[in-house]
């Protein structure tokens, strides 16, 4: 049977495993029992030294840079990376999971992409891990696992508010009866069984609720306390001194995030082939900013400038995919020295500013600094790369929330009805207008070629 | 009735009518911790801030300046003079008769059969806060122009907007409930189809009672997205059969590609049977409680019987019932 720290590292067995075996001295050294752990896993591939973790060190590294190659990398190979869903690995992988954790939680803050990328990894690995497992053993681990992650006999709704407000669980998929969580058939029965007619009460059980709705309830639970762990180390980081050989890791895991980021860029878009940076299309703008352009009344002005612009314009310039990557980036990441956010996006988003009536910054002056805190670089008047990081890049708001927020800016056309946000609106008509425009194109094109 | 009141009226009705013990017990607890805001002149709260550490300071600033209207925060603060140190808040819904969705009056501003609809919907969210979500410190509040509901289980008052807004969907029926559904063993075959009506319980219930709501007061007359006047008038046609609960033979006779777009469209409209600013805002103002509501000349007042609540009864002020024309 699979342990349950396989799963849930931060559970007591998985504590008892570090403090018995996790110094951190050692951690670089060469391993011989993981080596073999590893090239014995499952379809691991092994023709290359760079896929076996040598040590704990290596394996921490590993575990992040699995995720962010497999998001990004259109070359991803599961085999590259088998031994993560070998059980047999795992009392390194439970400490090497410490050693990720700390690193990241030392050396970035709580919202940077590095510890983002390794709380999305850990969630990622239970989902696979969990997968893998036989379903006649699957039952009993994730029951097990139930039991360890929630104290009382059901779930009060109400103590799983972090996980509905990381919006990965809608309130509505989940079954609630008197303020509980219902996840077990027992209870389902005793709940609601006399209410269904016409058919069997447990096969409706297994549809509604079943092991999805455990599986999804574990794995964010998990995330979530993987993101506390990390909070916490953070916390502490500032009062004691961090191993050296932590912060060597923590910049390994920057720089395989880094590459997996490249490999993505360069192998070529997707769907419209946008992944990189261009130039402002402003035909392919929605409804809601070309009015938000034009400049805003009273009512809506702030939001409209700081919330809405500030976020389209600047991503969509700098990163139109990051829905579709689903990685968050700082804008330095692409405009390294902050040429084309001070010359471009800046300048745009002042104007639209200063036709508003009555103009923003005349009786909001410092919503110029809210404006630099929304690109990530904290509040102050300007962006500055020292300050990057002080404040998260925010990404813009959804349709939903506009429609909500700054209802008199949403006019939708037809565009807007198969989308969900203006810069998915923005990735969509500009493919849409390249695919008509880029007949006459090519027929340039084979013209010079001529 | 539903008229603006004078000045002189407002006076009379704070010093003769208006007593600061009726303050439901949920405000005078914990008073000063709130913030307060006052609207003097008709156009708007802009007197804000304010704090009241005694009942009797409440009651002497009431009596002396008989506000146009008066307004406490949802939030509870360490300073509140400056919004500071926020607590938490109370989780609140804001049903507003004139802004309802779907309502059969088709009045200008409001009028009993929208009150009472309004009313029959706060009776739908009541009913799904406490038994879906088991919440139990629920207060029902007349506004004047509809209800608040406020509730304030310890629990939900430290939630962050974005649970308040998930919240708000589950209670008003503003996501379009799935309807397909796979079992684990069956990964790779067809899903299941199970539409919102067939499951008795949880959201899909509540979905259904919110829709169902709708259809039977739709006049025929709105314009709502998605819905185009075919198919508004076979709802209208057809919807005997939700009343009579046949759910199954509705949707055939509206047909299962227009039903999709149908529950999609409803959900939509779900959305604004609650005025969502209003619940995800931690920091709003609401109307006090005993104040006058002097728009429309009405008591804004806690209801503790609101299955049998008759504001034309129980919500006029004094001097309304003396006015000749009453
Ligand atoms: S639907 Fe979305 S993109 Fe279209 S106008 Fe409205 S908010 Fe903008
Ligand atoms: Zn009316």
């Amino acid at each position: 049977m699979v342990s349950l720290s396989f799963l849930n590292p931060l559970s007591s067995e998985g504590e008892e495993i570090v403090r018995e075996k996790g110094s951190l001295d050692h951690i670089s050294d060469i391993n011989a029992e993981l080596l073999m752990v590893v090239r014995e896993s499952e379809s691991q591939k092994i023709s290359n030294d760079s896929y076996i973790p040598q040590s704990y060190a290596d394996l921490a590294v590993k575990r992040v840079e699995w995720y962010a190659r497999k998001k990004n990398d259109k070359k991803y190979n599961h085999n590259d990376y088998a031994f993560l869903l070998n059980p047999e690995i795992t009392e390194f992988d439970v400490i090497s999971f410490y050693i990720a954790a700390q690193s990241v939680g030392i050396k970035f803050k709580p919202n940077s992409r590095e510890t983002r990328l390794m709380i999305e990894a850990q969630g990622k690995l239970v989902e696979e891990r969990l997968e893998k497992i036989p379903s006649y053993q699957r039952k009993e681990i994730v029951d097990n696992l139930l039991n360890q992650l929630v104290f009382e006999d059901n779930i009060p709704w109400t103590s799983i508010a972090e996980l509905l407000g990381s919006k990965k669980i809608r309130l509505a998929d989940l079954i609630l009866d008197q303020g509980e969580v219902i996840l077990e058939k027992d209870d389902f029965m005793d709940r609601f069984d006399e209410k269904i007619i016409g058919r069997p009460s447990e096969k409706m059980y297994d549809l509604l609720i079943g092991e999805r709705i455990k599986i999804m309830i574990i794995t964010r639970m998990i995330m979530q306390n993987t993101e506390n762990y990390i909070k916490r180390v953070h916390d502490m980081a500032s009062k004691i001194e961090p191993h050296p050989s932590l912060l060597q890791i923590a910049d390994q895991i920057t720089e395989k995030i880094n590459e997996s980021i490249s490999y993505y860029s360069s192998s070529g878009g997707g769907f419209g082939g946008d992944i990189k940076a261009s130039e402002l299309v402003h035909e392919a703008f929605p409804p809601c900013i070309q009015k938000t352009i034009e400049g805003v009344g009273s009512g809506n002005r702030n939001d409209a400038i700081v919330l809405l612009l500030t976020s389209f314009i600047s991503y969509a310039r700098l990163y139109p995919s990051v829905f579709r990557n689903d990685i968050s980036m700082k804008i330095s990441d692409i405009d390294a020295d902050l040429q084309i956010t001070i010359n471009e996006i800046l300048p745009l988003i002042y104007d639209a500013a200063d036709r508003c009536t009555p103009p923003l910054f005349e009786d909001d002056p410092q919503e110029k600094l809210n404006i630099t805190a929304k690109l990530g670089f904290g509040v102050h008047t300007i962006p500055e790369l020292k300050n990057e990081g002080e404040s998260k890049w925010y990404t813009p708001m959804s349709c939903e929330k506009i429609k909500i927020h700054l209802s008199s800016l949403c006019k939708p056309d037809a565009t807007c009805k198969n989308i969900g946000n203006p810069l998915s609106y923005y990735n969509r008509k500009r493919w849409e207008l390249r695919k008509s425009g880029g007949k006459s194109k090519t027929n340039e094109d084979t013209k010079n070629d001529e | 009735m539903f008229e603006a009141s004078t000045l002189e009226e407002r006076r009379r009705y704070y010093r003769e009518e208006w007593n600061v013990k009726e303050l439901p017990d949920f405000i005078k607890k914990d008073l000063n911790k709130r913030e307060f805001g006052f609207d003097h002149l008709g156009n708007g709260p802009n007197d804000r801030y304010r704090i009241f550490k005694t009942q009797d300071m409440i009651r002497r600033f009431m009596r002396y300046r008989s506000p146009f209207a008066a307004y406490c925060s949802i939030a509870f603060y360490n300073k509140p003079w400056q919004r500071g140190d926020w607590l938490k808040s109370e989780l609140v819904f804001d049903v507003d008769a004139k802004d309802l969705p779907i309502r059969s009056c088709n009045c200008e501003g409001v009028c009993n059969i929208c009150l009472n609809e309004a009313r029959q919907i706060v009776l739908l969210i009541l009913d799904t806060l406490r038994g879906d979500l088991g919440l139990k410190d629920i207060h029902m509040i007349y506004s004047g122009r509809g209800y608040h509901i406020r509730v304030l289980d310890e629990e939900v008052m430290t939630f962050d907007s974005e649970v308040r807004s998930q919240v708000l969907k589950y209670v008003s029926g503003a996501e379009a409930p799935k309807n397909k559904y796979v079992l684990e063993n069956e990964v790779d075959q067809k899903p299941y189809e199970l539409e919102h009506f067939l499951i008795p319980f949880g959201y899909p219930a509540v979905f259904t009672s919110r829709v169902k709501h709708s259809i039977m007061h739709i006049t025929g007359k709105e314009k709502i997205e998605n819905i185009n006047t075919k198919l508004l008038k076979d709802i209208i046609k057809y919807r005997n059969l939700v009343e009579k609960g046949e759910w199954g033979l509705f949707k055939n006779k509206i047909g299962p590609i227009r039903y999709k777009n149908f529950v999609e469209s409803m959900s939509q409209l779900n959305m604004g049977i609650v005025d969502a600013k209003v619940s995800i805002d931690l920091k709003r103002i609401l109307r006090l409680p005993t104040s006058l509501h002097s728009k429309v000349s009405m008591k804004c007042m806690e209801v503790k019987n609101i299955e049998n609540f008759d504001p034309l009864k129980e919500a006029v002020p004094k001097f309304v019932m003396e006015r000749k024309d009453y």
